[in-house]
């Protein structure tokens, strides 16, 4: 007999799909994510392309009901570690790292933060935002509402303190629960769906494009976090010195050509932060630097003509490199036959390349599956549909099979759950 | 029998009491009319907390709830499976919001305090007004009909089929597979191999469980989710005419290459060698690329983007199969010099750029061109172009046109009788462009491939898997539907016959019926959204739940 739960890799837009799809048909689903929230990368944004929607707005009922569901178990802080079996009859080892608040007694109050004697660097946040403490929700807003201690930092866990009990005596829920441990899951599942996402490529691997040391170049992550209204600075788009830019350039492509494939979506968002920079700062001046401008399908042309005929300059720029001037920057920029040219900016923002999630490697060795040539899940020779990987029963859905838009990633993911309700039909049927 | 209300104020935790009077609050809802108990508990969503709100509903005999707790987001499934439970119509309740719209906003406890009261006041005076709704269950039929034979469609029918759901797939042409099955090969990425595709098709014939009519159109479709009557018609109008009964409709009808181009720019259909990109494919399927005269092309070129201004958008596929034919130019011998006039490439895919790059190091020549003129010369094709500020020109033996990717033709006709709407491309529009990228506004139509705007083939399989997986997630085998309970209601004798109701509705949930002159809903199309109620002049139209009355005792009560 066929195992009809399933088990998927990663609580992003796609995890999320495919989990409320295969819940709705009647499956278990064992969603596991190595976070201690659900919702993946698009809960950084503030608003998506091409409609300019609120994008927490639109995944936070998505969220509500992945955590309302009664099919759906999520396995948070957790990795999977071992496979073993085939299609129909896995059998799955997930490594759960211990919360040390109980998900049922806590609610949310947040009065554990406050008393904590440590601060971290809010990772979320991108390194921008204020510091964070050993017991927190890693963002304003994260569901499940609960936090998670971090086990390195905490006084009391790690040993350095043994005396601080401060969130659990701020805590009258009783949710603090440093009794918690480390523990392995054994799942029976009959189907594993890959869809742990993407990474951006590490700029300061690039020195060309002068990211670092305080200086007022943004990767397109920070850049998102900056301008939510749930972000560091609450929205304003400001400087690291607290002034506002004047002029902003924004460059597309980077390491498009060291990795040598274009990542789909970056002229798109980028045209977005124009659009962003446009609403908040309606006098700053904007120029996008640009290889091949890319704005596939129906709905995306507009939008880039609509940020263009509201003022902001496109050029096409071979190479692109960012130095410091003074307290401001210099893009100089290749453009075709008129040889260098100079953009002088107070704000440079990076679109980096889309790279495969960290851990994809180790987790295609669990998996027995292959990575292509780029790094990404590899899909079935052979099959036409990117979501079949060799080994059947596995699916690799959204931006671990390779860069996508939303759009993209969730019909993958229903594509995939098609896939397996047709493979591994309800017993009764 | 009188009501008894009962209601109970959740502290959650210090939230509420730091900054509330519950006391107070108590004190001053306990003698309001109908009101049997009114109490505070610590934590009501806890466990114990569940167990004694259910006892309490039993004990009290309790005719209406009333809960002043978080957001109703967080726990009011919560409190109605409780009520579920014990006994009481879980619409027979109502949540009030006093965490966040009072004890989490007001710095004054005793304005903290008089909103609590209000609110909760006004939720008192609308839960006497709630009806006992019940949840309906609508038989479906599990079998899905699919409209189109192209490849989408081709791919749906086999996911869907089985041995307890049929699939009627429509083709209006006499062979399924449409455009993929006419090229002469695919991409590298995409298996090459064309037997995919006549597999697939051949798959689909003989499976038994999918009934194939190709050469019929459907005639009409009326009925929603779980019971669709649809009948055919060959599309030569002759009979036999079929009909039969379906839970779900999948619009998977394809493309049409845009052809309304100008002769004198692009020299198509006046001057020789100049052909679609989709006759390219089918000389390269025949295995011939010759010109007309019969040698092959010494040069060709091939050219981008032709409608992209026109159309206002990028079809996404055209860079990508302009390599592959440049590909397949240089593998023939003598190979040819081959030409690539775009405006910007679009190779949005992980491997798509390794098909440039290989075309380069083949010698292909990139250009970037803007106003390409396509003119005859000598009994040669010669390509005028501007290269930034410089005119420039080349002349080739044969010239491959990339159009755009355009609606396939009548597809207006197919969305007014499915009633769903195209998007002002003229592509069917999606329920959701971002999270619902295959499902059209109503439950139960889908959409897959190329008939939402141009898509690559792989692209198109996973749309047909998708709306699969909807499907089968939806018209589960012996499961009945369950429709949306607090849907809008029109009282007849109001409604005047203006039918603006029936152009708000984006679910396609309300019909005129022109006998009686008065618009109706459909219950099992209803999603309770309440754009009718607020567009109907005569007040005709309310929603369950959200009744004229229920909500005016509810803001008479939260203003006082």
């Amino acid at each position: 007999m066929k195992n009809e739960s399933v088990l998927i890799l990663g609580a992003g837009v796609a995890g999320m799909e495919a989990s409320l799809l295969l819940a709705a048909a009647g499956r278990k689903v064992h969603l596991v994510e190595k976070e201690p929230m659900i919702g993946g990368q698009l809960i950084k944004f503030e608003e998506v392309y091409p409609h300019m929607e609120c994008s927490t707005c639109m995944v936070a009922p998505q969220q509500q009901a992945v955590l309302q569901n009664g099919n759906i178990e999520i396995h948070y802080l957790s990795a999977l570690e071992k496979l073993e079996g085939s299609a129909g009859a896995f059998k799955a080892s997930v490594k759960k790292k211990a919360r040390y608040v109980s998900l049922a007694n806590c609610i949310g109050c947040g009065a554990c933060y406050d008393p904590c004697p440590v601060s971290l660097e809010n990772e979320f946040e991108e390194g921008l935002a204020a510091a964070r403490k050993a017991i927190a929700v890693p963002c304003a807003g994260a569901l499940p509402n609960v936090p998670a201690i971090d086990p390195r930092h905490c006084l009391f866990l790690n040993g350095k303190d043994t005396q601080c009990r401060a969130c659990k005596d701020a805590c009258v829920f009783d949710a603090v629960q440093f009794e918690d441990k480390d523990e392995t899951a054994v799942l029976d599942v009959g189907a594993v769906v890959v869809a742990t996402g993407f990474g951006l490529l590490d700029v300061k691997q690039n020195p060309q494009y002068g990211y670092g040391e305080g200086k007022n170049v943004y990767t397109a992550l920070e850049f998102e976090r900056l301008f939510a209204s749930n972000g560091p600075t609450g929205g304003n788009l400001t400087l690291r010195n607290g002034q506002t830019p004047k002029t902003v350039g924004i460059v597309h492509c980077v390491g498009r050509s060291e990795l040598g494939y274009c990542s789909g979506v970056c002229c798109m968002y980028s045209v977005k932060f124009s659009r962003f920079l446009k609403h908040k700062l309606p006098d700053v001046r904007i120029r996008e630097f640009h290889t091949d401008l890319c704005v596939p399908g129906k709905a995306y042309q507009k939008f880039f003509e609509k940020t263009r005929s509201e003022g902001v300059e496109f050029v096409r720029a071979e190479t692109v490199k960012i130095a410091s001037k003074e307290s401001r920057l210099q893009v100089l920029y290749q453009n075709g036959g008129r040889g260098e040219e100079v953009f002088e900016a107070d704000m440079v923002i990076l679109s980096p390349a889309m790279i495969p999630a960290a851990g994809a490697k180790e987790l295609a060795e669990v998996l027995g599956i292959k990575l292509d040539a780029k790094g990404f899940f590899a899909g079935r020779p052979g099959s036409l549909s990117p979501v079949e990987t060799p080994v059947e029963g596995i699916f690799v859905i959204g931006c671990a099979e390779g860069p996508k838009d939303i759009p993209e990633s969730v019909a993958q993911a229903a594509a995939a759950v098609g896939k397996i309700l047709s493979l591994i039909p309800h017993e009764a049927n | 029998m009188s009501a008894r209300i009962g209601v109970y104020v959740c502290e959650c935790g210090p939230n509420i009491p730091d900054r509330i009077d519950i006391d107070r609050v108590l004190e001053e809802i306990s003698p309001l009319k109908d009101v049997a108990v009114a109490k505070r508990y610590r934590l009501l969503c806890s466990n114990d907390g569940k167990k004694y709100l259910a006892d309490e509903i039993r004990s009290e005999k309790l005719t209406h709830l009333v809960v002043a707790a978080c957001s109703p987001r967080d726990h009011e499934k919560t409190f109605m499976k409780v009520c579920l439970e014990a006994g009481l119509n879980p619409f027979l309740f109502q949540m009030v919001n006093i965490r966040e719209q009072c004890a989490w906003i007001f710095s004054e406890k005793s304005e903290a305090t008089r909103m609590a009261v209000k609110y909760i006041r006004a939720g008192i005076s609308r839960v006497t007004l709630h009806e006992p709704l019940l949840q309906k269950e609508i038989k479906a039929t599990p079998d899905v009909l699919v409209v189109g034979g192209g490849i989408a469609g081709v791919e749906t029918a086999l996911s869907l089929a089985g041995q307890k759901r049929r699939v009627y797939l429509v083709e209006r042409s006499d062979a399924l597979g449409g455009t993929a099955a006419r090229l002469g090969r695919l991409l590298p990425h995409q298996g090459t191999d064309m037997r995919l595709i006549q597999e697939k098709i051949e798959h689909a014939e003989n499976n038994e469980n999918i009934s194939v009519f190709k050469g019929c159109e459907v005639e009409d479709i009326r009925g929603f989710l779980g019971n669709f009557e649809v009948s055919l018609k060959r599309s030569g109008g002759e009979p036999p005419p079929e009909m039969f009964r379906v839970g779900a409709v999948v619009v998977a009808t394809g493309f049409a290459l845009w052809d309304a181009f100008d002769p004198d720019v692009t020299g198509y259909g006046k001057i020789d060698d100049v052909v679609t990109s989709l006759e390219f494919e089918a000389m390269s399927a025949s295995g011939k690329i010759l010109k007309k005269n019969g040698s092959p092309p010494r040069s060709v070129a091939l050219i981008h983007c032709v409608g992209r201004k026109e159309k206002g958008y990028c079809s996404k596929v055209c860079c990508l199969y302009s390599l592959k034919f440049a590909h397949q130019l240089k593998d023939s011998q003598p190979a040819p010099d081959v030409f690539e006039f775009y405006s910007d490439l679009c190779l949005p895919e992980k491997t798509d750029q390794d098909v440039f790059e290989e075309a380069k190091k083949r010698g292909v020549r990139f250009l970037r061109a803007d106003d390409i003129r396509v003119e005859g010369r000598n009994g040669k094709i010669r390509i005028a172009y501007r290269d930034g500020s410089a005119e420039e020109a080349v002349e080739v033996e044969m010239a491959v046109l990339a159009p755009a990717m355009v609606p396939a033709p009548d597809s207006d006709r197919l969305a007014r009788m499915l009633n769903i709407p195209l998007d002002e491309t003229g592509f069917f529009k999606e329920a959701h462009s971002m999270l619902d990228p295959v499902s059209a506004p109503i439950s139960g139509i889908y959409i897959a491939g190329c008939a939402s705007g141009p898509k690559s083939i792989p692209e198109s399989v996973v749309q047909a898997q998708a709306a699969s997986g909807k499907i089968l997630s939806v018209l589960m085998l012996g499961k009945t539907l369950e429709p949306e309970v607090k849907v809008s209601t029109i009282k007849e004798e109001l409604c005047t016959g203006c039918q603006t109701c029936l152009n708000v509705c984006f679910y396609g949930a309300i019909s005129f019926d022109a006998f009686r002159g008065v618009s109706v809903v459909n219950e099992a199309i209803c999603r309770g959204c309440g754009s009718c109620v607020g567009s109907c002049p005569s007040g005709a139209i309310s929603s369950k739940q959200f009744t004229y009355q229920q909500l005016f005792k509810e803001v008479m009560e939260a203003l006082r």
